[in-house]
This record gives structure tokens, C-alpha cells and sequence, in this order.
């Protein structure tokens, strides 16, 4: 009882630090800081929603850059004003009713994640006909045909002009509040009866079908609320950038995902959340690489490009030493730590 | 139609193979029929069909009274059919109280939205889950394990952790498919001898597939006997062990057809 207090506390200390930390970025750090910030936080609620589905219930999904297309689509054309959109749409005027639709942003973010999870569930009756290879290849081609619609509805995307001109919305407390709230609800489920009928589920789904788990309206309920936060972040990336456009969306975003939770650990919310922080700094901190080094005796010219090359090798030593990821499928909580601290104590 | 468990003439074919031809039981409740026949005899087949991951090609099968056939697995399991698997089937990965604790999960009352807010009266009922996957546990002896991975017991307290699992069904009819597979005499003794305590303790049918003769004819009240997918006797142990056809199918014979 005394252990739940102290992880409560701890827990609530951590929310504070990180509260701190963001407010003195917001207030002093520089607009590049933010920029990796924001794009940190939207990283980890896609990784950890997608870690849902391809780590805990052994799914390989391949499709979420369509979620994130069409929330980042939905909350865009709700926030745009109808001034803004008549001169976006120059080839095609834009269809009744989304001419004169306005909304709050909060609301188009909602929007968003629901109208991902309307599509998710529409796909997810012939995705969950299959499984493993198969079920990969449709929901890579789900991700391919919604890329293509967008670049073909000229009347609804702007086809391949895309939407510029977005409202700036996005800021660290709207990126950071979502990737605390996703983080929080999905290792709640996780640790649930819920998150262990869908553990069973990649285990072995003949003997979690006889234990009485139904396999396909587990997966859905997976599938449906990563759908749904795909879809926010979605929303998000939309406002951060303000201009999107289909090439936004190819299966490269969905590669980057998958990269951010295989090197953090399939299987482990911690491990999604260190590999996205990891994917959206690192890349930045790598660009010392390219200016030109002096290293005293030989004076190395810039090299454009070097910077991936050496994330490459980073991610292949990642894979060499750690094969299951830095987490595997272990969580690093207060529980652990406390754990852990306990054993030091008393050897 | 107070029938507790029957099969009534089921045909299962595989392409031209005939897997299992009209094959009928009746079972009565609290009783331990054994299912026994050579390999290839159709044995898996016929628990495959009660237990769901078959749908037959002729028959019915009813559950107290009740046309199953063709059900889904899952909700078959629900009625309180459960099943053991003859290659042991756990959740590796995960612990053995977690192993338990999965087959209760059909039975929980909280919603998803209740278990992600983390909602109190979810939190009540995980840790009565939690309780009640300790006493099954105990009940097989495995409670000092509980925070093990299942993947890592060894075999005989794997079997085990699959029998406390399909017990955590809480089931009428419980299906074990070749329970003392590669157990010594000593813990095949062992497992009838827990097979008869459960059953004391809970109103459990018992229908098992075992190649175990001795741990067959000392267990099971009645024993049915397929080969090739026809039943070829069924009866008492002692009735079983006299009957030509079936020492024909074990030990090979003249013809006599």
C-alpha cells in the first residue's frame, strides 16, 4: 500500500519535472529546441500507439501512414478557414460541406482520431481475415491506396497541391499533453486483463482462442484506439508543419515508425517512447557530422548526407548487441526502479 | 434433452481422407471417459471438434441439451468446454499467474475504457482476478512460481500450468489431449491421482486422448476406442482389454473380416 503511495508520488513528481522542463523551453529555448520538442512528442504517441499493435499484439501493421494522413487531413480541413481554403483549391473548387466548415482546434483533433478510427474499423474486417505476411501486405496497401486518394480527390485533398497556410496551433503543451495522455492510457490497457488477452493473443492465438479470447474483437480494440492516436498526432504534425501534402504520407513515415519501435523494443511502451526521443534528436544531434572537422593534422571537408550513414550503423550496432531492442519487451517504471533500488539495499 | 455432453454421428473428412466416421458419445456428468486408438486414429480430431476448431462435416454435437455445432471456439470455451493440447500451448512470454489469468478474462465485467482510465472498481476486480488465479495456482502447486515466465518451467510443471489454466475456465467438460505424454510412471501416477482430487473438488467431466494404457485403464470409468476414424469398441477397462478388435488394431492380426 505504502510502495502504490510512493509510485503516485513519484509519478506525479515526474509529471511536474516534465511540466517544468517544457515551460522553460517554451519560455527560453529557441524555436529550433521547440521544433525537436514538438516533434519528439508527436514521434512518441505514434510509436507508442503503434507499438500497441505491432508489439503487444504481434501484428505486423504496415499501414499507419494512413491514419496519420487522414487525421492530419481531417483536422487541417476543419481548422482552415473558408477564405483560406477557396484560395488553397485553385483546379477544383472543394465540396459542400467542407466549404463552410469551421472548428476549433481542439475539436478537429478529435475529429481526426475519430474519422482514423472510422476508416480503421471499416479496413480492419478484411485485415483481421489474415495474418501474419498477408495481413502486412493489405494494411501496406490500405497505407498505399489512402496516399493515392489523397494525391486523386482534388475536390477534397487539393490532390497533389496539398494544404498550405494551416493555422501554427501546435504547440508543446498540446504535443507533449497528447503524448502523456497516450503514453498513460495504453500501458493502462496494457497492464490490463484487456493487455493480456492481447498478449496471449502474439503468444499463441489457438490457445488464447480456447481460453475463451476472442482474437478478432481484441484486435480491433487494438487496432481502433491506435488508429485513434494516430490520428491526433496526425492532426498535430499537420498544425506543426501547417503545410501537408500526400508525400507527407508515403510508407517511409510507417518505415521510420517501425524503426523507432524495433530499436526501442517490440513489446515495451518505455522501449517506444526512447526510441521515438531517440529518432527525433539523434537525427539533429548527428548534423555535427557534416560541418567540416578540424582534427589538427587533417581537416575533414563537410560531408552532406554522412550524418544518415552514421544513423544507419548506429541502428545496426543497436540490432547487433540488443536484438530484441535497448527495452526488449521489459518496461522501465517506478516499480522496476524501486525494485531494483530495494535489492541494492539489502544484497 | 437433459443430456450433459453428446456427439451424435459426426463425419470429419479431409480431402478423400475420412478422418472420423459417425462417431457417437454420450457422456454423463462427473464421468472420466478415455479416448483411445492407435496414431492417425482421428482422436485429435474428434477433441478438435468438440472443442470447437473444427466444424464437422455431418453431425451435432450438444452441450447440455444445447445444438453446438460449429460454434466458435471461444464461445464453445465460454460454455464451459475446456481443453488441454497435446503439444503443450502456453502463453510463453508471459508469467504464470498471467497464464491463469487470461482464462478468466471472458468473464470480466469492467469495459476497455474502464481498464484504461484505470477506474477503481476495474482495479477491485483485477486484484479479485488476481486472488482467485493464486487458488488455482496453489491447488496444482505452482503458486511458488507464479512470477515465473511460463516458457521457462520444466515440462511436467508446464503440463500442469496448462491443466490449472483450462481449470480456471471453470468448465463442465474438461478435455485434456494426452495429459501424461512423456511423464514417467511415477508422474503419471501423480497427474491421475490430481485428476481424481480435482474432481472432487469441482463437478468436472473428464474426457482425455492418452496413449498411457495403464494410466488409461486405471482412470477412466469408460473407454472409447477409434481406429482409422471408426469406433471399434467401447466399454469398461476390463471390457476393452479383452476385445479382439482392439488388440487387433494394437498388436496387428489375421484378418477376420
Amino acid at each position: 500500500m505504502d510502495r502504490d503511495r510512493l509510485k503516485i508520488f513519484l509519478n506525479g513528481v515526474t509529471l511536474v519535472a516534465v511540466f517544468l522542463v517544457l515551460f522553460a523551453f517554451s519560455r527560453y529555448g529557441t524555436d529550433y529546441q521547440v521544433r525537436i520538442l514538438n516533434n519528439m512528442a508527436i514521434f512518441i504517441t505514434l510509436a507508442v500507439s503503434y507499438n500497441l499493435v505491432n508489439g503487444y499484439c504481434g501484428i505486423l501493421h504496415l499501414g499507419p501512414n494512413a491514419f496519420v494522413a487522414i487525421g492530419a487531413y481531417t483536422s487541417a480541413l476543419l481548422t482552415m478557414t473558408p477564405a483560406e481554403k477557396q484560395m488553397n483549391f485553385i483546379i477544383q473548387p472543394i465540396v459542400w460541406p467542407l466549404n463552410v466548415i469551421e472548428v476549433p482546434f481542439v475539436l478537429s483533433l478529435l475529429a481526426a482520431g475519430l474519422t482514423a478510427t472510422l476508416f480503421a474499423f471499416l479496413i480492419s474486417f478484411p485485415v483481421f481475415r489474415v495474418r501474419g505476411d498477408y495481413l502486412a501486405i493489405v494494411t501496406l496497401g490500405f497505407g498505399e491506396v489512402v496516399r493515392v486518394l489523397c494525391n486523386a480527390l482534388q475536390n477534397v485533398t487539393n490532390g497533389p497541391l496539398g494544404l498550405k497556410g494551416l493555422s501554427p496551433c501546435t504547440n508543446l503543451w498540446w504535443t507533449w499533453g497528447v503524448a502523456v495522455l497516450s503514453m498513460v492510457v495504453i500501458s493502462r490497457l496494457i497492464h490490463s486483463s484487456y493487455g493480456r488477452a492481447l498478449k496471449a493473443i502474439r503468444e499463441d492465438e489457438t490457445a488464447a482462442r480456447a481460453m475463451g479470447v476472442d482474437p478478432f474483437q481484441h484486435l480491433l480494440l487494438a487496432f481502433l484506439i491506435s488508429a485513434f492516436f494516430s490520428g491526433v498526432a496526425g492532426g498535430l504534425l499537420a498544425h506543426l508543419i501547417t503545410t501537408i501534402s500526400p508525400t507527407l504520407f508515403t510508407f517511409l513515415l510507417t518505415f521510420n515508425l517501425l524503426i523507432m519501435i524495433v530499436v526501442g523494443g517490440l513489446g515495451s511502451t518505455t522501449g517506444a517512447v526512447i526510441g521515438a526521443m531517440l529518432f527525433a534528436w539523434g537525427g539533429e544531434a548527428l548534423r555535427i557530422v557534416e560541418k567540416p572537422m578540424d582534427l589538427g593534422f587533417v581537416i575533414i571537408p563537410g560531408i552532406p548526407g554522412m550524418r544518415m550513414v552514421i544513423f544507419s550503423l548506429l541502428l545496426m550496432l543497436v540490432i547487433l548487441f540488443a536484438r530484441r531492442g535497448i527495452m526488449g519487451r521489459s518496461e522501465l517504471n517506478w516499480e522496476v526502479i524501486l525494485t531494483r533500488l530495494d535489492r541494492l539495499r539489502r544484497p | 434433452m437433459d443430456d450433459f455432453f453428446k456427439l451424435d454421428g459426426i463425419t470429419v473428412q479431409f480431402g478423400g481422407l475420412v478422418a472420423v466416421h459417425r462417431f457417437s458419445l454420450h457422456l454423463e456428468e462427473g464421468e472420466r471417459v478415455g479416448l483411445i486408438g492407435p496414431n492417425g486414429a482421428g482422436k485429435t480430431t474428434v477433441f478438435n471438434i468438440v472443442s470447437g476448431f473444427l466444424a464437422p462435416g455431418s453431425g451435432k454435437v450438444y452441450w447440455k441439451g444445447n445444438d453446438i455445432t460449429g460454434r466458435p471456439v471461444h464461445e464453445i470455451t465460454r460454455l464451459g468446454i475446456a481443453r488441454t493440447f497435446q503439444n503443450i500451448r502456453l502463453f510463453p512470454d508471459m508469467t504464470v499467474l498471467e497464464n491463469v489469468m487470461v482464462s478468466f478474462h471472458h468473464k470480466l465485467r469492467s469495459h476497455f475504457w474502464q481498464a484504461m482510465f484505470g477506474l477503481p472498481s476495474y482495479r477491485r476486480e483485477e486484484s479479485l482476478l488476481k486472488s482467485e488465479a493464486m487458488t488455482y495456482l496453489e491447488e496444482l502447486g505452482l503458486s511458488h512460481l507464479s512470477a515465473e515466465r511460463a516458457g521457462s518451467l520444466p515440462y511436467g510443471q508446464q503440463r500442469r500450468l496448462e491443466i490449472a489454466r483450462a481449470l480456471a475456465i471453470r468448465p463442465g467438460l474438461l478435455l485434456l489431449d494426452e495429459p501424461v505424454a512423456g511423464m514417467n510412471p511415477s508422474e503419471s501416477l501423480e497427474t491421475a491421482q490430481l485428476i481424481l482430487d480435482l474432481q472432487r473438488k469441482y463437478p468436472l467431466t473428464v474426457f482425455l486422448i492418452e496413449h498411457d494404457m495403464k494410466f488409461v485403464m486405471q482412470l477412466c470409468e469408460r473407454i472409447k476406442v477409434l481406429d482409422y476414424g471408426h469406433t471399434i469398441a467401447e466399454g469398461t477397462p476390463a471390457e476393452i482389454q479383452q476385445d479382439p478388435l482392439v488388440l487387433k488394431a494394437y498388436l496387428g492380426g489375421a484378418c477376420v473380416c
